[in-house]
């Protein structure tokens, strides 16, 4: 092909690169999850021994800056959604968000709640949706493959949605919100 | 001392709820909002030493806000209700957070989720609910579905693969 002797990185086609880096980040999801609702209770037995999700290597991380995969699990207040929008802009880049059960789809449960958002993707993107009140977590696991099936095929581009459209989803976020300053 | 005896002693009215599967009832009366000061001073001297919770119920066709005051009693388990009627358009009453300081935590409550005012708590402020832009959310006349079209279902969808319906 070419002489040159020291092949540099770079030689690789920017799209096959964009692909191994896909290939390695679905790989290693570092979870946090936010446990609002009652689908938190679902998520002990994902990650211990019973359903171990660590064998398709994803691992709760403590803290959202190190963590690339956001985990919703249950209806959000609006007080939540403002912590959940604090959570979300920390985390770094490729960064993907799976929201959980009925409430934050449609409003579940609490449809006519006068304090719960209801639809979660207006105000943050979200790549995947795991529908149920609650979710076993045999669904949970089934949505990670999704989602790492996803992340190979460069379709989880919530991420990108969100810098593109970001004043959008900032003006629906004020829309809720009274003010940004806590 | 026995709820019966104190509220003998008190000479105060009251009406004793049979609970299913509780051998004792429980024991509910209306006092004069003046008056319920000295009354919950008085059982808290004869044992109802626990303050279980205020709570507040919306008698809108009647026009008054309903405040209920639970005491329990250690020494005789006996659980008593006490409560008092305010006016619906201008509830007011004052605060009895010295008598149990959890009570100060209740009128917050109260307070934000009916609109009830309590003089001399100074910490009425925001509480539970943030960024609130309408009237008490527990009021009877405030309109859910309404407020949810209005607040959520209005908001628009944010284009790329969401839009999708
Ligand atoms: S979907 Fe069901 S389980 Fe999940 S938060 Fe809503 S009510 Fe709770």
């Amino acid at each position: 092909m070419t002489d040159n002797p020291n092949p540099l990185p770079s030689i690789i086609p920017e799209k096959d690169w964009k692909k191994i880096q896909r290939m390695l980040s679905k790989r290693s999801l570092w979870m946090i999850h936010f446990c609002t609702g009652c689908g938190a209770m679902e998520m002990p037995p994902t990650m211990t021994s019973r359903y171990d999700m660590e064998r398709f290597g994803i691992i709760p991380m403590a803290t959202p800056r190190q963590a690339d995969l956001l985990l919703v699990t249950g209806y959000v207040a609006v007080k939540t959604l403002k912590r959940i929008v604090r959570v979300y802009e920390q985390m770094q880049d490729p960064k993907y968000v799976i929201s959980f059960g009925s409430c934050p789809i449609n409003g579940g449960l609490y449809w006519d709640s006068y304090n719960t958002i209801k639809r979660l993707d207006k105000y943050i993107p979200v790549d995947l949706y795991i529908a149920g009140c609650m979710p076993r977590p045999e669904a949970i696991m089934d949505a990670f493959l999704k989602l790492m099936k996803d992340i190979d095929e460069g379709r989880a581009d919530g991420w990108l949605r969100y810098r593109k459209y970001y004043d959008k989803y900032r003006a629906n976020q004020m829309r809720v919100f009274k003010r940004w300053d806590e | 001392m026995k709820a019966i005896e104190i509220f003998k002693e008190l000479g105060i009215e009251y009406e004793e709820m049979k609970v299913k599967g509780n051998s004792t009832p429980r024991y509910r009366a209306k006092v004069e909002p003046d008056k319920l000061e000295e009354i919950i001073k008085k059982f808290k001297t004869q044992g109802f030493k626990h303050f279980v919770a205020l709570s507040c119920v919306d008698w809108i066709k009647e026009g008054n806000m309903e405040l209920i005051y639970h005491l329990f009693s250690y020494d005789t388990l006996e659980d008593v209700f006490l409560s008092i009627y305010l006016p619906r358009d201008e509830p007011k009453y004052k605060t009895l957070r010295h008598l149990f300081p959890q009570i100060e935590t209740y009128e917050r409550e109260v307070h934000e989720m009916f609109g009830v005012e309590f003089e001399g708590n100074d910490r009425l402020g925001e509480f539970i609910l943030e960024d609130w832009n309408d009237m008490p959310p527990m009021r009877k006349d405030f309109d859910t579905v309404k407020y949810v079209k209005e607040k959520y279902e209005s908001v628009p969808l944010v284009e790329g693969r969401g839009d999708k319906q």
